[in-house]
Parts: structure tokens; sequence; C-alpha cells
């Protein structure tokens, strides 16, 4: 019986299994390899040791990748974390028509970054977008330059992902209600007015949910290409070094360039970097992260 | 002061349903009235409204002699246990019972001799520093009345704070409760579903079924004068018998007539009770189990108090034996026996239901353990006769002395 | 404020609280609706504005400018609906680009649903040697970032062929979504193994098991499952921008992106191809929406 079921297993894993090793094991082999090589399709790799990443140290582009997206990563981050939440707590209220506010606040989340990016692009033109001649009817004379200056590109990149913030509320929402009213009727009763009320119930018992987003988030950071794609038009035109993400570099590396083994380099870098940031992280959560106790359940 | 009152309170929820229908009640300054019926009868809607933690469709609700209707619950002066108990998992039971001192800004001075002095009413004192999730049940039912003693209230309202721990801790816990109330004094609104839990800790006990009252009073009031059959089957255990019997005159006498038995009423019951005068008069009999026995046990039982029976079931429980026996008529089935019954669980409705059908309805009565009745043998049963409940058939409502309307009897407390 | 009448029983009337402190309840509680309600309204000004900029500037023919001094929020004086036939077959290919994007979205779902609830199953209901292991492998596959794959893939997919097709970005979904499968793991997880063995003793076999009864149960997740994938797909612009390269097979990302990369965008028709190419994934959120923000909280958090 036992090994029938054994057989039937591995027949039901089989399509995973033959993925893992075509599509994940054969790959990460070799773009471990790859990063010691030097390739580009045409004739064979050559082998380089450690070349690849001493050349990092000197490449003034991947230092360029590595300040935008850090100075993504810093902005958008704690925006990310704080304004989702608080959008949550407004959209957890229990007033009439909530449900129409939250379908239409979830809206963008929906969207492609594409899409989002091509609208924004028009939105955010200096000259002539819509955001700045809003700007200047408001009495702002000289209002950012956006995607055109250098200090405002990144944060337009922030904040077009600020509009689609409802996708993180959402996340929220459900950590959100399952917390036990209980609780909050009890410090109703101990006199605790909102802010109190936030403090002391929500904030402890959302803390879950809030490593989860803050590990997504900071995911995410590292992963940005859609928008910076389209934003940067192509990584190419015009705004030159500030919109440089770093898996832009990456792709104009390996796709425009035809760096195989150096892309490999950079994507490897990549992985360790997001491994070192989330473990630290984990490590600390437990200080600060309160656990699933739910009093409902209790016997 | 803070005596509780309520006056024409009413809830609808936004379904439509009808929860409580314009109470009127008043909590005796420093009582213990425990509010108690079948589930979906109010009773926790009634508590959460005097807590603030419902809106009122209709009625007001003071405290002392401050109106609290449109008051937040956090000033209202009240503390409340919750059946969950609703402790702060985070937080440590020090914090758990200092937090509502902490936000009205006590001393810190005043906030530990009050912290500390509940813990030793509540033998809690080796637990302060450690989080609910490492307490046992009944430490965090303390725990959770602790965080209320500390605030010192006006009133204490408890929501079946004893249903989530085994029945051994809910007798201690039981003792504790009326311990503590009686020291401290203070107004308390608490609520069961459980009628013993009633019996046992309420200075006054309220009685309600589907959002409306039944009767307020002691609980020696409500098993000895139940106002009505719900109050009359919902009080005491196991659940008086009730049977359709006609009064009439018969040989110089009055008699209560049922499936082909017949039962001497006594003078003084008779003369207690003015609606039995008229002759022919269909009731509702309602005999309890405890005020039968078996006539071999009995001295002065007489032929008129006796019923002769045969027995289905024989129970013994050590110190009672349950007899069950049957009798020829179909079981009293009226919307309040249905409720009891659908209380109690499907099963019961079913055997309702069964003996309808072959119109023969089980009684119980509870005979001392010396008796000899047995299974298949018919058994004389001596009935008190003092005691014996009678019911208008009609609408349900005891026929005694009171015309049993359900208007709070504020009651003459039996202290 | 109602006089409250006590019964002669229980002593003196209470004395009322005066008029102004409970009046000051009621004005706190309409205040702060009125508050929340504003808050709201703005945050869905700032949401459907920019689209009914968009729809605005879409709706605008070529002569008319596009960026005007103050900004049109909704359209009034252009009505060219035509714009959007322009779009998606006489000036830009966008019909082609969203049937393209269908294709490999449908397959891609087809590939997910297959692979992923066989092997969610497996994880999910079978026990077999090596199950722990293979778990492990299958968090840590979810962990590890795509980035350190696209180029060996790419190589690899060079190697296979498969460059220009559409071969890429569908037959990765037949071999299993990592983290689909783990979300179908857990779903199936709650599922009573009763059903198992009173299966069992009625002499069905796994697949049956697998075809008849828990399928069937796990239309919740995979709907979860189908919706994802499709929002990714439909929205993916990194495969596609890798491996095609012919103007024919594009996808909806890709057509859009390259509208924006070149030098003289037509803004307007620009606009007209964004909406046109959201509408799908728009009917399908109204369609699943309430489904899908329950299903998000009882399937994903509370694994």
């Amino acid at each position: 019986m036992a090994r029938k079921e054994q057989r039937a297993a591995y027949l039901f894993l089989s399509p995973w299994l033959i993925g893992l090793v075509a599509f994940w094991l054969i790959p990460i082999i070799g773009s471990l390899l790859l990063s010691f090589s030097e390739w580009n399709i045409i004739g064979d790799p050559e082998w380089v040791g450690l070349d690849n990443y001493r050349d990092m140290i000197d490449d003034r582009t991947f230092w360029v990748s590595i300040r935008v997206t850090l100075k993504y990563l810093l902005l958008s981050v704690p925006l990310y974390i704080g304004a989702g939440l608080l959008l949550s707590l407004v959209l957890n209220l229990k007033i009439r028509g909530i449900n129409v506010f939250r379908t239409i606040l979830f809206l963008p989340a929906v969207l492609s970054g594409v899409a989002v990016a091509v609208l924004w692009v028009a939105l955010l033109n200096p000259d002539v977008g819509a955001l700045n001649e809003l700007l200047r009817s408001l009495g702002i004379d000289d209002p950012p330059r956006w995607l055109d200056s250098p200090t405002w590109a990144v944060p337009s990149v922030v904040l077009v992902g600020m509009w689609g913030i409802g996708g993180g509320a959402i996340i929220y929402l459900a950590g959100l209600q399952n917390i036990s009213a209980q609780l909050y009727e009890a410090a109703l009763l101990d006199g605790a007015g909102p802010w109190q009320r936030f403090r002391y119930v929500t904030l402890p018992m959302i803390t879950p949910t809030l490593l989860f987003v803050l590990l997504t988030s900071l995911i995410e950071a590292f992963q940005v290409f859609d928008i910076a794609y389209v934003l940067s038009r192509g990584g190419t035109q015009g705004i030159g070094d500030s919109l440089q993400f770093y898996l832009i570099n990456l792709w104009n590396e390996a796709f425009v360039n035809g760096e195989y083994g150096y892309a490999s380099a950079l994507a490897w870098v990549l992985v360790l970097a997001a491994a070192a940031v989330i473990l630290v992280i984990f490590r600390t959560s437990g200080r600060w992260v309160y656990y699933e106790y739910d009093p409902e359940r209790e016997r | 002061m803070a005596e509780i009152t309520l006056r024409g309170v009413t809830k609808v929820f936004a379904d439509r349903t009808e929860a409580v229908h314009s109470l009127d009640l008043d909590v005796p300054d420093g009582k213990l009235v425990v509010l108690v019926g079948p589930s979906g009868c109010g009773k926790t809607t009634v508590l959460r409204m005097i807590a603030g933690l419902e809106d009122l469709t209709d009625g007001t609700i003071a405290i002392g002699d401050r109106v609290v209707t449109e008051v937040p619950p956090g000033d209202r002066d009240i503390a409340m246990v919750f059946q969950n108990y609703a402790l702060y998992p985070h937080m440590t039971v020090r914090q758990n019972m200092a937090l509502s001192l902490k936000i009205r800004k006590l001393k810190k001075e005043e906030i530990r001799r009050r912290v500390r002095d509940a813990a030793d009413v509540l033998h809690l004192q080796e637990f302060l520093d450690k989080r609910p999730r490492e307490l046992s049940g009944g430490q965090r039912q303390r725990v959770a009345m602790g965080r209320a003693i500390v605030r010192e209230p006006q009133a204490f309202l408890m929501d079946e704070p004893l249903s989530n721990l085994d029945a051994k801790l809910r007798v201690q816990m039981r003792a504790e409760i009326l311990r503590i109330q009686r020291d401290l004094e203070v107004t308390t609104v608490y609520v069961t579903h459980d009628q013993t839990e009633a019996m046992t800790l309420g200075d006054l006990v309220v009685v309600l079924r589907k959002g409306e009252l039944q009767q307020v009073g002691s609980p020696q009031e409500l098993y000895e004068r139940p106002a009505n059959l719900f109050v009359g089957g919902f009080i005491g255990s196991p659940a008086m018998n009730v049977v359709e019997a006609t009064v009439t005159r018969q040989d110089g006498g009055t008699f209560v007539m049922f499936a082909g038995h017949r039962l001497r009423v006594p003078p003084e019951v008779l003369d207690a009770r003015p609606g039995l005068a008229a002759s022919d008069k269909p009731v509702i009999l309602g005999i309890r189990p405890e005020d039968m026995e078996d006539a071999a046990l009995v001295s002065e039982s007489t032929p008129d108090s006796r019923i002769s029976v045969p027995i289905d079931l024989r129970e013994g429980m050590g110190s009672d034996i349950f007899l069950h026996f049957s009798i020829d008529a179909p079981p009293v089935i009226t919307e309040d026996i249905r409720e009891l019954a659908s209380d109690i669980g499907d099963k019961a409705i079913e055997e309702l239901d069964e003996q309808a059908t072959e119109r023969r309805s089980t009684l119980v009565a509870r005979v001392g353990p010396e008796s000899r009745a047995s299974v298949g043998k018919h058994c004389e049963i001596h009935v008190d006769m003092r005691r014996l409940y009678f019911f208008d058939p009609a609408t349900g409502r005891a026929i005694g002395d009171r015309e049993a309307a359900p208007v709070p009897a504020a009651g003459a407390l039996a202290d | 404020m109602k006089t409250l009448e006590k019964t002669p029983t229980t002593g003196a009337p209470p004395r009322e609280i005066p008029q102004r402190s409970a009046a000051r309840y009621r004005v706190r509680r309409i205040a702060y609706k009125v508050v929340m309600y504003a808050i709201l309204l703005g945050l869905t000004a700032i949401i459907l504005l920019p689209v009914s900029w968009a729809l605005t500037a879409a709706l605008k023919p070529d002569l008319a400018p596009v960026f005007t001094p103050t900004p049109e929020w909704f359209p009034t004086e252009y009505w060219e609906w035509g714009n959007f036939r322009l779009v998606l077959t006489e000036v830009m290919p966008f019909l082609r680009y969203m049937i393209n994007t269908m294709i490999i979205v449908t397959a891609s779902i087809l590939g997910v649903l297959i692979s992923c609830s066989l092997v969610g199953f497996a994880f999910g209901r079978l026990r077999f040697r090596g199950s722990k292991v293979l778990f492990y492998v299958l968090i840590v596959t979810m962990l590890i970032p795509w980035q350190a794959l696209i180029v060996p893939q790419f190589l690899l997919f060079v190697e296979l062929g498969w460059y220009g097709t559409y071969l890429p970005l569908i037959v990765p979904s037949f071999t299993g979504v990592a983290f689909f499968i783990f979300l179908i793991r857990q779903y199936m997880r709650t599922i009573p193994r009763d059903l198992d063995d009173a299966a069992r003793v009625d002499g069905l076999n796994t697949w049956q098991i697998f075809w008849r009864i828990i399928l069937p149960l796990s239309t919740p997740v995979l709907t979860v499952c189908a919706v994802f994938t499709f929002l990714w797909r439909w929205n993916d612009l990194l495969g596609p921008l890798i491996y095609l390269d012919d103007g024919s097979k594009f996808t909806v990302a890709l057509g859009l992106a390259n509208l924006v990369t070149r030098a003289d965008t037509p803004w307007n028709l620009t606009m007209a191809a964004n909406l046109v190419t959201v509408i799908p994934t728009v009917l399908v959120y109204f369609f699943v929406q309430k489904k899908l923000i329950g299903g998000i909280a009882s399937v994903g958090l509370k694994g």
C-alpha cells in the first residue's frame, strides 16, 4: 500500500521535478559557472575566475545602480509600510459603502507596471504634464522636473508606486480583520482612545503582517524593472544614470552588451545581498514581532 | 450610588431581528443580578448595551443617577469580564491590569497599590510578570477579573465568564466570584445560560426569553412561584414535569385529573389561587421531580395524593433514584416547551415529537435510594400536593395569587 | 433626552446629565465620520483622476493637444472613439498584441492549473519518503529570486532553439510554480482525511481520489492561482522583452513599452492603447474581487 502511494506520489511530482532540474538546477549551476566566465554567445565561454567580480568594483555603472536601488529602497520601504498601514486602517472602518472604496483603491494593484508607468510618464512630464500644471496652479512656480531631474527621478518612481498602495493595504486588511474584536472592546472599556487602541491592540497584533510587508517590499525594491524601464525609456534616453536600477543595469549588460558572464556575476551579487538582508531581518524579528495568539481559540 | 436602571430598552439589529424588546429593569446597588435564559434570548445583548458596546434602538440606561445611553463605554465607569477574557496577549499580567489605570493617568504609586491588592485577592501574586499564554484557563479568568477589580468601578459586568472552564474549576470560581462580590459590594450584572449558576450566584435572577423579560425575583421566588411555564420549566433540574389536566369539583372536594389519574388539591393551595375557582377548568399541571416520592417510603400518604404508574426506566445515582414513567396523555407542546427543548438540543425536540405521535408522555420522579421500584412493574408515586404548579394552557402564565404578569417584581430579596 | 420614570420601589428619579455633554458625544461621532469620508473621497479622486485624464487624452484626435496648460481631467470637447479602433488594428496592431497575450496567458493558466494541482496534491495529501526534504527544496526555490536565473535560462532556451517563440514563456508553467504549489498544498491539507479513507475503502485509486474528490473541492484555491497567473502573465514585461523579437508576436506589455520608448510618442493613441489593454485585467478584477480579497486572507496568510 505504502509503496503504491510512494510511486503515485513521485508520478504526481514528476512535472515539478523535471522543471526543477531543467529550469532551475541546471540554470543555477550554469549561472554560478558563468559568473566566473566571460561569454557572449559567439564561441565558447572563457574562464576568468574572479575577474568579473573584480571588474564590478571598478565599474562605475555598477555603483550607480547600487546607489539608485538603495535610494529607492530607503525611500519606498518605510513609505510603503507606513502608508499601507494607514490606508488599511481607513479601509477597515465599518462605514457604509466601504466596499466600494476598497474596490476602487485596490484597482491600481492589478494594472501592469507598464500600464501604470506609461500613464505616469505622461502625467509627470515636467513641462506640460498634468501634475506639474496642477502644482503651478497651486502657486508652486518651480515644480520638480521629475524624471528629468537627477534628484527627483527616483522619488518619481516611489510616487508612482504610492499610487498603487492599495495593494499593500489589502494585506494589512487581512491581518486587521484577524484581530479579535473583544480585545478592542476590552480596550474601550479600559478607557483607551483611538490612538491608544492603535498602540496597545492594533500595532502589537499586526506585527506578523508588518514583517511580511517589510520583507516583500524589500524584495520588491531589489527587483524594480518594469516601471524603471518604461520611465527611463529603456534605460538609455535622456536622464542617463538617475534611473539606473540594479536590474536595469543587469539587463543592459546581458541583453544589450552581451556580457553574459558579467551579468551572471551581477545576479549573484544581488542574490547574496538580498539573502543577507532577509536573514538579518528574520533574526532580529523575534524581538518585535508578536506571533499568533488567538484569545478566541482559548480553552 | 451605583444602581443600574433600564427603561424601555430595545435593540433591533441591522437585519431586522429584534433582540431585546422594551426591557425595564432595576439592578439594586451592590447586588449581584444574573441575566439568564436560553441562547438567543438577548441577555448578552442587554449586557453589551449596559456596557456601551451596542447602541440602543430605543430606551434609556442609567448608572447611578447618570443617564449613560449616549456615553461611550470608556466613560461609563464600569468594568467588564469577557467570556474569552480578552487579555492583551503581548502584555504581562501586571501590565494587563494596570493599563486602564495608566490611561486614566493615575499615580504610579496608586496603580501599584491597586494591582497588588487585586493580585492578593485573586491569588495572582506569582503570575504578575507572566504573559497570558503561559497561564491556564482558570488563571486567565482570574486575571480578567483582576483587570476589572483594579478599576474600582461603579459596576461589574460579566459575560459568561465561567463557561470556558471545566466543571470543577467552574464551581470553584463561582464561589470566588461570590466572595469577591460580597466583599467589594459592587453592583454586578452577570450573564449566563446555566440556570444552576444563576440560582447559586444571584441575589436577583432575571429570566429572559426572545428579548422579553419573563420574571425577576430571588432564586427562591423563581423556584417556588414561577410566573409562567417557561420559567417553571427553565429553573430547576431535572425540569418540571408538565401535563394537561382538568380541575373539577367532585365528591365534595377539588381534584385535578389527568390521563386517568386523580389527585386531590388541598384547600390551602386552592385558597392561594383564586384563578382555579371555576369548575372543569383545563390547566397545565406542573410537578417537580423532587416533589414526588415512592409512596412506600412516605408515611402519611393518602390515596388522593398517589398515582400508580408503570416504571420505564430507573436511574440510580447513589443519593437518589430517578424513575421515568409514562402516562396516557400526549406531551404538552406549547411554544415555551418547544423553546426549552430546542435549548437542550435536537434530540429533545425529536423525543417530544415522537411522544406526541404516540400520545404518551414520560415523566420523571426523584425518589429516595431505598425505593424498591423496578422497571416493568407498577409503582405508587406519592405527590407532595402542597407543591403543585398550575398554568393557564392558553397563555402559559401561572395561575396564582399574583396575576402572574411578568412585571419586574422589584424583588423581595430573600437574604 | 427622555426623562426616566422609575417604579416607586426604587427611589428618587435619576438626575439627567446636562444636555450639552450628551450632545458633545454625538457631535464627535458625526465629525469623525465626516473626516473619514473626506479622506476616502480624496484618495478615490487621486486614483480615478489620472485614469480619467488618460481617457480624456485617448479621446482626442491627433490635431488636438494632449497636454494643455490646464489639465483636462474629463472628456468634454473631444470624443474620438475611433482612436480605439485605430489602436487596435489600423495604426497599431494592438488587437494582434492582445490575441498574442491571450494565447500566452491561457496556456500559462492551463499549465499552472495542471502542474501545480498535481504537485500540490502530492505534497498536501500523499505520504511518501522524502516529502520533508522536497518540501524544503520547494521553499528554497520560492526564496531564490528569479534574477539569478534570467541569464542562464535565456542561454538554455537559446540553445534549445526556443528564442523568438512563446515557449520560454509557457513551458515553465507546466512544470509548476513554487508559490502556487505552496498555496495549493496548504489548502488541500485542510480537507478532512476521512474523505480519502472513505474513497480508498470504496476502491478508488490515488488518481481517482485526486481527480474526482480533492480537485473539485479545491476550486477556491485553484481560482486564486488562475487569477494570479492571469494578472502576472498579462502584465509581464521582462519575459517578452527578452525572448520576443518578431513584432507580430509582441504582447501588450511589450507593445506599450515600445510606444513610449520611441522618440515621437503619439500620446492620445498611447493612452487609448493603454486603456484598451488594461480592460481585461480590470474585468477579471471586478469579476473575482469579492472572492479574491476573501481568498487571499483565508488561503494565503493563515499558512
